[in-house]
């Protein structure tokens, strides 16, 4: 379980990524090298020799991309909300996003506590990044201005701390300033 | 002589690498498309240019504000005027010559015009003040000037610009394609290669211009009702419709998915076109045109509504549903590059490959493509998107895709420069140069990825915190070394010789 954990993780995205390209990388130099450098001459395999492994190949890549798929349902944030709450009330975490500072309604939060966050922006695109101390990004939202609904996130953190909150939506001059910081504490 | 050649002819330093060969009676498909890829360098000069002041406004400490500037001037014309346009130009060569058609008349200039007249308003509006970055960001231009960051004039001049860009690349260009496959004359003097239709090397073709015309048609009525608005010419209350973030963004994104998408299926298409042409054997087939045009039908198919995937972190104003199916189509896009994978691999292992300079630089574009497929998939899975959006892997995806399909349409040039000019290149330098854009591109798209993984903010001007610096600073790295690939090019393209041979003869061989 720890090892998905860390696969639906920003650097568990990066090498999922690798996983797909490098074998494909290195087949493929080998194929191109080979049959422009070492054997250029045509390969007498019939079609229907091809078909089995033409079979192979894309189921294969239909079961990974289908596995891939399902194992991450857990770490969607809001079908993972259902199960982190566990019937616990939500901390109700309000903010609003204007052009380049947040007005956040409590900065201070208690860790293992499931936290909902619902923003809204009043002026124009604005993200909301949380950042682990440890420098990874843990959520992020977009907000819109004119939407009927905030944007929300559940999540429970589980480390105290101190959490870069950053805006990762392009907002104009100031957009890297946008920033601010939320305090998690242990809980009582 | 044809307008479009005389404009080549009387253009300092880019004309002489695209001078048209009119000895050959090909003139009619070669003079506007010169006159697309030759332009496309230019401004590919302006973006590469462009992209160094990014990191050296970090390395020096300038201003944030011209790091914005630039972020949107190299995005702008690295996206647009460069690589939609090279793809436009070469494009429109091969299926000239595929179907017989002369590429002539009012159309062809208003594609060409419209595109590169849009970008230089674009650059003057930037160079006014208005920042909004490649994708406009929506309401922000609007929110800019009325905080007085920007002029409305700015946002007026800009978008006029935009505006006549996605004129050229929604209407003008797909337009010209249609008319070229179904209406007008053929005439047998003008083929080079005929091709029908039912071939994956044209059918990617019509696939691509019917999706850029269907799904930017809602962006020209939201963009024509904006655009009259800014002008006076219809009371802002009637456009407040358009003006709505959720109605643009949506728009915007249906048209700047698909763009990329019909990018990928026509440079798909390009491929399995000139692929069979170095084949060892001569057989000049594909392992499979069924599996080929398969992989085109599921790439489009997927494709359409996959753009969900830029909004998942919007719940709950994008529902869930929508999420989860833009997750899933955007991994059905990977189906469809499982099997370009194998009909690829399954043709050179099948035929052998007779290796040249152009056919190995489509290859390693194709690669890199595929690279950035895997992390385009990925990134669209709702679990990881929410800890990827907004970070230099979505940077690393958009440089990544339109890099390889730029690659991709380079190295196709390198088959049809001798046509288009009556000059060969060097294959000496043509190796040297796919060395070097392999290890740039490569080099760039990986750390970019790695950059986002560990939390870096895209299109931001602030890299020192987090030890952002060090990713900046193999990014720029790998931009020289991406730089010093493209004046290899260049170079190949300054120095090319004149072949002895009559052309036309050449072109049909």
């Amino acid at each position: 379980m720890a090892m998905l954990d860390y696969v639906y993780t920003g650097w568990g995205a990066f090498w999922v990524t690798m996983f797909m390209f490098v074998p494909f990388a290195l087949m493929a130099y080998w194929v191109i090298r080979r049959k422009s450098l070492v054997d250029t001459g045509p390969t007498q395999l019939q079609p229907s020799e091809f078909a089995p492994i033409e079979g192979v190949w894309m189921t294969f890549a239909f079961i990974f991309f289908v596995v891939a798929n399902l194992a991450s349902l857990k770490y969607i944030p809001w079908a993972a909300a259902s199960g982190t709450t566990n019937g616990e009330p939500e901390i109700q975490v309000d903010f609003t996003a204007k052009s380049w500072a947040y007005d956040i309604s409590n900065r201070q939060i208690e860790a293992g506590k499931p936290v909902r966050f619902s923003g809204r922006s009043s002026d124009t695109q604005h993200g909301f990044a949380v950042y682990h101390p440890d420098g990874r990004v843990l959520f992020t939202m977009l907000m819109m201005p004119g939407t009927t609904k905030p944007t929300s996130v559940v999540y429970t953190f589980k480390d105290p701390g101190k959490y870069a909150v950053r805006c990762l939506e392009y907002c104009g001059v100031a957009h890297h300033r946008m920033q601010d910081e939320l305090t998690v504490v242990k809980a009582n | 002589m044809s307008i479009a050649t005389t404009i080549v002819k009387s253009t300092p330093v880019f004309g002489k690498m695209f001078a048209v060969d009119k000895s050959t009676g090909l003139e009619e498909i070669n003079a506007w498309p010169a006159l697309m890829i030759m332009s496309s360098f230019v401004w590919l000069v302006v973006a590469g240019l462009l992209g160094l002041v990014m990191p050296a406004t970090q390395i020096f400490d300038l201003s944030s504000d011209h790091f914005y500037t630039t972020l949107t001037l190299h995005g702008a014309a690295l996206t647009f005027p460069f690589s939609f346009q090279l793809m436009m130009g070469v494009g429109l060569h091969r299926s000239g010559g595929c179907v017989g058609k002369a590429i002539t008349g009012w159309l062809p200039a208003l594609a060409w015009l419209s595109m590169n007249l849009g970008a230089a308003i674009l650059t003057v509006a930037v160079l006014m003040g208005l920042k909004v970055s490649v994708v406009v960001m929506f309401p922000l231009p609007l929110v800019g000037a009325q905080m007085g960051v920007w002029s409305m004039e700015s946002v007026i001049v800009g978008f006029t610009g935009i505006y006549l860009v996605l004129a050229c690349m929604i209407l003008w260009y797909p337009l010209l394609v249609l008319k070229m496959m179904f209406f007008g004359k053929k005439r047998a003097e003008l083929i080079l290669s005929e091709r029908s239709l039912n071939e994956p090397g044209m059918l990617g073709m019509l696939l691509a211009a019917a999706t850029l015309l269907l799904t930017g048609l809602p962006l020209v009525v939201v963009g024509t009702t904006l655009v009259l608005a800014l002008y006076k010419v219809i009371p802002m209350s009637l456009a407040a419709w358009a003006a709505d973030p959720v109605v643009f963004q949506y728009t915007f994104y249906l048209f700047a998915h698909n763009l990329m998408e019909a990018m990928a299926l026509m440079v798909a298409s390009a491929m399995y076109a000139t692929l069979p042409l170095y084949l060892a054997d001569g057989s000049r087939k594909l392992y499979s045109e069924k599996l080929a045009n398969l992989a085109l039908w599921v790439l489009l198919v997927t494709s359409v509504t996959s753009g969900l995937h830029h909004f998942i972190t919007f719940y709950p104003n994008q529902p869930a549903a929508l999420s989860y199916w833009g997750n899933i189509m955007s991994w059905g896009t990977g189906m469809g590059a499982a099997i370009s994978i194998f009909t690829i691999l399954a043709t050179i292992w099948q035929h052998g490959l007779k290796a040249e300079p152009g056919i190995i630089a489509v290859l390693v574009g194709w690669a890199l493509y595929i690279l950035d497929g895997a992390s385009a998939i990925v990134t669209s899975n709702i679990a990881w998107t929410y800890q990827l959006h907004g970070t230099m892997w979505q940077s690393g995806h958009f440089m990544t895709v339109v890099l390889s399909m730029s690659m991709m349409w380079m190295g196709v040039l390198y088959h049809h420069y001798p046509v288009l000019t009556g000059r060969k290149l060097d294959p000496a330098l043509g190796y040297l140069y796919v060395k070097m854009i392999s290890v740039g591109s490569l080099g760039a798209a990986i750390v970019m990825l790695a950059g986002g993984a560990a939390g870096m903010p895209r299109r931001f001007a602030d890299w020192h915190p987090e030890g952002w610096m060090l990713y900046g600073n193999l990014i720029l790295a790998f931009g020289l070394i991406l730089g010093a690939s493209f004046a290899v090019y260049f170079y190949n393209l300054m120095k090319s010789r004149e072949i002895s041979a009559p052309m036309g003869e050449l072109a049909r061989a």
